[in-house]
């Protein structure tokens, strides 16, 4: 590298830096940088922070279940490798005070448990709790508020479990680990593990399930499962992490990940559009310098490293300020959350600097190369012939260098095919659609234009004098306008759909075990204390024993151990039959149809119909046609599978793995179930609601409840950042594409000027030329907005796709105003410079 | 060993494809040019002088014929040998300046030799700066300077490399007339100094007068009127020193 090209392209970059020549493309590189790292430090932070939210629902990080005890060495392993580990073994047993019994879940929990989360505890039942970090001490137990309720037991109550005797001494609220279903099974006690053996609860035949717990860097995690994979086995072992989860905060937490990729692409694509546009500018505005150092004997590699080496300067000062101002960015929004966010997004992440600085560079030399092989093919004739431009002239380069660069850009980055290939292709359509119309409007044009008077003539003329300019702009335009659309809408969508799920009023209260004697006077009741009862469900409990007569596992029975592996999976508990003749709301059959409602009753035929939740069938094997046996009470009913059903379980509503044919019930006497919604400040209703019904046992899941409510509060709020530092970006592009589009007009307007055209003419024509791009580039944004976000919501985010009128009256018209004002803003500034200074700057 | 012609032009034509096909914008030309000769290319606009100094320069390539520069083939040589060939013996002054906009006027001037890697450029350039009479203002920039000023600074510029040859393309189109005396009385003196071969392309009769031979450029077609001009230089010779 000779030294002059250093020297001349350090001096050119000093020179132009301080005299503004370099803002717009500094400018760009510092919005491509600063968005990026802003946006994917903030989301990484973010996802962090949630996923250790969500390893509170397990816990842990990691968890093995076992249904036997797992050898030494696994745990041994676990602790040579640093992790930390705990454990929790449970199983169901009878408990016995005050001649009370009740079937109860056993939870012995070691020292540590919980890794993650917290422990709820409270001196009252059905009261708010308290987290602690403590465990019952030996000889204590903390019992979950219903076991109370249910047991008249009082703190300081002693309690039979098994063959030990344990002191109540807290009530407790919430484990972390509980789930979301709402039968989450029978109430807990929760007892050290050390007390365990003496219960004498845990010898052959018991049905006990062993849970182990594993906190530690995800690399350390991933090796140990390596080592530990080849040991499990499969009947026995679970092995469950934060991702599998399939909860309702499980799917939010992914949608919103997702939702912070999609943002953080269409950040680079908005970047990436405003590099080209700076870059295009930049080169035209070195024609000269280029002509005039070749003509004075310069070689093209003399050329060629001169501005190499100037785009490496421009480069390295633009991801310097960007990384400077997206980390300062981020951190204000970080602290602008901290008040509303309860996790802590401390962490720091080296992979958005690098991705950052990656984007920075990657965005610089791509989206510049093109301009810089224009620049480098300007003749040195140019000195003697003005009007020479550069030799390479085939846009097809432009394009296919630019729209493979964003591609790779978005694929590398997402690491989704799925999610680049979606947002590339409605990109691709919108870009041929937009020449299409562009040339369209400027054949219109002549027309329209024709006969007319002043400005809407001069826009007209101007419009059509430089088509293939204009559609670019109006192309970039239309991307602009339309990202910031998906933006928008998706985050509404997927807040709405959230909120959907668990609108206000959602029943936090469930009520089961009612007879059918009880039932109208229990709705009475509860109508008069102004409290509105949901629809009763019939329930029988049953046991799911067989499936096309070969016989499953029931877990309770003495042989299992001897048995080994010989029994298909079964369910392992007794089920809640439910008989319906309509479809709940918000399931929906995937195979096979709902019972046909015209079945006479008097048709005795076996087997009757059943319906299956899809993931239990598939779980246990379960197909449409195959026969299912049921144990209710002494009689064997045997049933048909003849549709399988999506649950919603996220809708907290009473949901079912089984649904059968009412004519196959009739003959059994059901219990019923409800729910109901109870503000928090009439919970001390609750003991008056429920006193007259002694044996009607109540579920509490207002916990979980507001649990799920104020994670998806917190995920929109920080979905609603995202939006606004998108939104920031996308106004910053708009802004450079609005400058640099003017500095091409300049020269029109100082000749207008100087011929004498009136100010306010000229003003006013840019504006029209403005308002006709703005409101075309908007009404083509609207349109290629509902194809990407029809794609989006049914390929990636599974979500229902929406239809969005509205955009293609709020589109056109923002996009007009926004447009025209920035055009019309810089047009001014333009107007006030006199014109022989205008026409200086154009040679 | 330097040759006796600075500039041997055999035949040269030139032809650009338009629109509307292929399009002689010169015809066949031959004439030859001496070391220090002063050379005067006049003719109405459009007539094809810029062309002509185009190829002359080793700007453009010549479509057919034979042109040496300082006894190198130019016509055999691809636009690097060319752009190397002009960095070595060629100056220019263009009627637009034609500076770099983000280089003050001491790097403008330094520009050439920097190119060529010549030491001690920036001494040079102060004294040429001195020279044309601005070495106050060697930090501006060209659009902080007059036109007359911008054109000296170019002259600057085409002297720094002590050039064999200078080809200037209507120096002085662009200027008003006081200014034009000054920037023709520096040329020709500079041009005396260093014993430089000067082509010059104008319109203007009498600063083609001040030249030792004219050509006429007419549609693309040279006719050389050395006799007659030789004789107004002679003439105007007298006259200034009456
Ligand atoms: N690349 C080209 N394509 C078409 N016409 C050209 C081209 N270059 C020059 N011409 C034409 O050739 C003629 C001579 O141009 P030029 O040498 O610039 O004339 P002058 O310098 O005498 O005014 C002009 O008519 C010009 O339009
Ligand atoms: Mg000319």
């Amino acid at each position: 590298m000779s030294s002059f090209s250093l020297n001349l392209a350090w001096r050119l970059f000093k020179h132009e830096t301080r005299r503004g020549e370099l803002t717009i493309i500094l400018l760009a590189i510092v919005l491509a940088v600063s968005s990026v790292l802003s946006l994917s430090l903030f989301s990484e932070r973010l996802q962090s922070a949630l996923s250790t939210k969500s390893a509170e629902f397990i816990a842990a990080d990691r968890v093995l279940s076992a249904r036997k005890p797992v050898a030494d060495a696994w745990l041994e392993q676990a602790q040579t490798l640093e992790l930390d580990t705990a454990q929790q073994v449970r199983t169901r047993s009878m408990v016995f005070a005050k001649q009370h019994m009740l079937l109860a879940e056993l939870c012995a929990a070691g020292p540590g448990y919980p890794l993650k989360g917290q422990l709820k505890v409270s001196d009252q039942a059905f009261s708010e709790g308290l987290p602690t970090s403590e465990l019952p001490g030996p000889g204590e137990a903390w019992v979950e508020s219903r076991l109370m309720q249910s047991l008249a037991l009082n703190i300081g109550d002693s309690l039979d479990v098994g063959d030990a005797a344990f002191t109540v001494t807290k009530v407790l609220v919430s484990v972390p680990d509980a789930g979301f279903s709402v039968f989450a099974g029978d109430p807990k006690v929760l007892i050290p593990l050390s007390g365990l053996p003496a219960t004498n609860l845990t010898g052959p035949g018991s049905r006990v399930s062993y849970s182990y717990y594993f906190v530690g860097d995800t690399s350390v995690l991933d090796e140990y499962y390596t080592w530990l994979r080849p040991q499990l086995d499969r009947e026995i072992h679970d092995w469950n992490s934060v991702d599998d989860d399939d909860s309702p905060l499980g799917r939010s937490v992914q949608r919103a990940e997702q939702y912070f990729l999609l943002a953080s692409l269409l950040a680079i694509v908005l970047a990436a559009v405003s590099i080209a546009v700076a870059a295009q500018r930049y080169s035209q505005r070195h024609y000269d310098p280029v002509a005039i150092m070749k003509t004075l004997g310069a070689t093209g590699r003399q050329v060629k490293q001169v501005y190499v080496l100037q785009i490496l300067f421009i480069s390295t000062l633009g991801i310097l300020i960007g990384g400077l101002i997206g980390f300062l960015l981020q951190q204000a929004v970080v602290w602008a959350l901290a008040g509303q966010l309860d996790v802590s997004m401390d962490a720091w992440h080296w992979r958005p600097v690098f991705i950052a600085i990656f984007t920075g560079a990657v965005c610089a030399f791509l989206f510049s190369l093109y301009p810089l092989l224009k620049l480098f093919s300007v003749s040195p004739l140019r000195v003697l012939r003005r009007d020479l431009g550069a030799n390479l002239s085939s846009r097809a380069i432009q394009f296919i260098a630019s729209g493979g660069a964003i591609f790779l850009l978005m694929w590398a980055y997402s690491q989704n095919l799925q999610i680049s290939a979606i947002l590339f292709v409605s990109g691709i359509l919108l870009v041929l659609a937009l020449l299409l119309v562009t040339f369209g409007l400027i054949w219109l044009g002549r027309r329209l234009g024709q006969g007319k008077m002043g400005a809407w003539r001069l826009a007209w003329a101007r419009i059509h004098r430089r088509a293939l300019d204009n559609s670019v702009q109006l192309i970039s335009f239309a991307i602009t306008i339309m990202l910031l659309l998906v933006v928008l809408v998706m985050r509404n969508d997927m807040v709405k759909q959230w909120q959907d799920q668990l609108p206000q009023g959602t029943p936090n209260y469930f009520l089961i075990n009612i007879s059918q004697e009880q039932m109208p006077n229990l709705a009475e009741h509860f109508n008069q204390a102004d409290v509105s009862l949901d629809k009763f469900y019939p329930v029988v409990r049953g046991r799911f024993v067989a499936i096309n007569g070969e016989k499953i596992r029931t877990d309770i029975s003495k042989e299992e151990e001897s048995a080994g592996d010989a029994g298909r999976q079964g369910l392992g508990r007794e089920a809640n039959l439910t008989w319906n003749t309509q479809l709940q709301i918000g399931s929906k059959i995937v195979a096979g149809r709902w019972f046909d409602e015209n079945t006479s009753a008097s048709e005795e035929q076996m087997p009757f119909e059943v319906s299956v939740e899809e993931r239990l069938a598939q779980r246990l094997g379960i197909n449409l046609d195959d026969t299912l046996t049921f144990n209710i009470g002494s009689e064997v009913v045997r049933v048909k599978v003849t549709s399988l059903r999506d649950v919603n379980w996220q809708s907290m509503q009473p949901n079912f793995f089984f649904v059968i044919e009412p004519r196959a019930m009739a003959q059994f006497v059901p219990t019923y179930m409800s729910s109901f919604y109870l503000p928090i400040d009439d919970k001390p209703k609750l003991t008056e609601l429920l006193q007259p019904f002694a044996s009607v046992t109540l579920f509490d899941v207002d916990a979980q409840i507001n649990q799920l409510r104020s994670i998806v509060e917190q995920v929109s709020v920080a979905v609603e950042f995202i939006l606004v530092l998108v939104l920031i970006a996308g106004s910053l592009v708009l802004v450079a594409q609005v400058q640099a589009s003017m500095d091409e007009r300049q020269q029109e307007l100082a000749i207008l000027r100087t011929l004498g055209a009136k100010g306010s003419l000229i003003r006013w024509s840019v504006i029209c030329e403005f308002v006709i791009i703005g409101m075309t580039a908007g009404l083509m944004a609207a349109t290629f907005n509902e194809l990407s976000l029809y794609l989006l919501q049914t390929e990636v985010f599974s979500m229902q796709a929406t239809v969005h009128g509205q955009f293609f009256i709020i589109a056109p018209i923002s996009g007009a105003i926004v447009v025209a004002c920035l055009g019309g803003i810089s047009c001014w500034r333009l107007l006030r410079l006199n014109t022989s200074h205008l026409l200086r700057q154009m040679v | 060993m330097t040759p006796e012609k600075m500039i041997v032009a055999n035949g040269i034509s030139k032809t650009v494809s338009t629109a509307q096909g292929q399009l002689q914008i010169l015809q066949p030309i031959s004439f030859n040019v001496s070391v220090g000769e002063s050379v005067a290319i006049v003719g109405a606009s459009g007539s094809g002088k810029s062309t002509l100094l185009s190829l002359l320069a080793g700007l453009d390539e010549v479509t057919s014929g034979e042109i040496f520069l300082n006894g190198q083939a130019m016509h055999a040589m691809n636009e690097e040998q060319r752009a190397q060939l002009r960095g070595a013996n060629v100056g220019f002054i263009f009627q637009s300046f034609m500076l770099v906009q983000s280089l003050s006027a001491i790097e403008n001037i330094m520009l050439p030799a920097e190119i060529a890697g010549t030491a001690n450029a920036k001494q040079r350039a102060l004294d040429l700066l001195k020279l044309v009479g601005l070495d106050h203002r060697a930090s501006h920039y060209p659009n902080q300077l007059s036109g007359g000023e911008q054109q000296r600074v170019a002259i600057a510029r085409a002297f720094i490399t002590q050039p064999k040859v200078l080809f200037a393309d209507e120096p002085t189109g662009n200027l008003d007339a006081a200014n034009s005396g000054k920037i023709e009385q520096l040329l020709f003196e500079l041009n005396r100094d260093a014993n430089t071969t000067l082509i010059l392309v104008t319109h203007d009769q009498e600063l083609a007068a001040k030249c030792q031979r004219q050509l006429h450029m007419h549609a693309g077609e040279l006719t050389e009127t050395a006799e007659l001009s030789s004789i107004k230089h002679a003439l105007n010779a007298t006259q200034k020193r009456g």
